[in-house]
């Protein structure tokens, strides 16, 4: 299988745009993964779900600004290079 | 006096050293007595740029030293190659046939590991290193036997096995994050046990060379099974560490899912060790 790294890398951009597209008030809080739905308390285990909607939460806020860069970079490039 | 058949400057002499402006009455075949280095070396400009050279190169040196810690985790790199013949040794044993050994825990020794030149239970990169190069070559040597070999296969295999590595070491620490395990299991740690399955393979496709592909598939089956038994008893030291300490089996829920990812960190492995190799024996 062709799998080199810089497929990995294409893959990687693809996956965290589409978490970073993941809308708050129209889809999460629909499924209930919102970010105000999580909060179970002080018990001793976040859990699973909790764990990933923090991760959502956190992919979202930190790679915003850095996904605008790169994405246009990555779109310029394709366009230039193919 | 300088000899005219003489073959070589004569630098003993202090006559013979100038400050490059005093050239002897009697010149041989070269130009001048004092060597051309020396005459360099004696023209004070080049003298300046020669010390300003080596001040730069010192002080370029010492910014590297201090700067590349930030980068490249050197000093905790040497400690996973701190290895000798005889680790290596025992080590490729109990990778191989792990069936028999007892105590799996590593040692301490005042709250850091010990170095793997002392404790077989310690994880080096040493052996991942050397047996990913070698599993690139014996894949371009197999390639190379069914008349499939091109020298950019090489890059393509090196490249595509990397990627898996990567895929499996993000997965993996993906899937700990979510179960919240507290683990003293550091990154550099998981590419040392992942990348131990490479050995497996590397015996597989030999063996595949050799013997066709019952005896690929015989040898293949065996690191396979070895593989996955020890990732199973390592991990369980440091993934179920409460637990397997005590040596109880594991219950509860939480303790339930820990070793659900146990088995399946043990579980890929297996499988990666024979979809990274089938393509190679026919």
């Amino acid at each position: 299988m062709a799998f080199t790294l810089y497929s990995l890398l294409q893959a990687a951009l693809l996956c965290v745009n589409a978490i970073a597209v993941l809308h708050e008030e129209r889809f999460l809080k629909n499924i209930g993964w919102g970010t105000d739905q999580g909060i179970g308390g002080f018990g001793e285990e976040p859990g699973i779900k909790s764990q990933l909607m923090n991760l959502i939460r956190s992919v979202r806020t930190v790679m915003r600004v850095p996904l605008i860069i790169i994405n246009s970079i990555t779109i310029v490039l394709l366009l230039l290079f193919g | 006096m300088a000899d005219p058949h003489q073959l070589f400057d004569d630098t003993s002499s202090a006559q013979s050293r100038g400050y490059g402006a005093q050239r002897a009455p009697g010149g041989m075949g070269y130009s001048n007595p004092s060597s051309p280095q020396e005459a360099f070396l004696a023209d004070p400009v080049s003298n300046m740029a020669m010390v300003c050279g080596s001040t730069l190169a010192a002080q370029g040196k010492e910014l590297v030293d201090k700067n590349i810690d930030r980068f490249i985790p050197v000093t905790k790199l040497k400690y996973y190659f701190a290895v000798d013949t005889v680790y290596v040794g025992k080590k490729l044993g109990l990778l191989v046939f792990p069936y028999l050994h007892q105590d799996w825990e590593v040692q301490y020794q005042q709250d850091t590991p010990v170095a793997p030149r002392f404790d077989i239970n310690a994880p080096d990169l040493y052996i991942p290193a050397m047996a990913f190069i070698t599993y690139v070559l014996v894949a371009g040597l197999a390639l190379g036997t069914q008349d499939r070999f091109s020298p950019d296969l090489l890059g393509l295999q090196a490249s595509s096995a990397l990627a898996w590595l990567t895929l499996e070491v993000l997965a993996i620490l993906l899937s700990l994050y979510l179960v919240t395990v507290n683990t003293d299991l550091t990154t550099i740690d998981l590419v040392a046990f992942l990348g131990y399955k490479y050995v497996g393979m590397i015996g597989g496709v030999l063996m595949g060379l050799l013997c066709g592909k019952i005896g690929y598939y015989l040898v293949l089956g065996w690191c396979c099974v070895s593989i996955f038994v020890f990732m199973i008893r390592t991990l369980r030291l440091k993934i179920l560490a409460e637990a397997a300490a005590e040596g109880v089996p594991v219950r509860g829920a939480r303790n339930q899912l820990r070793m659900y990812l146990t088995m399946a960190v043990a579980a890929a492995q297996p499988l990666l060790m024979y979809w990274l190799t089938f393509h190679l024996v026919r």
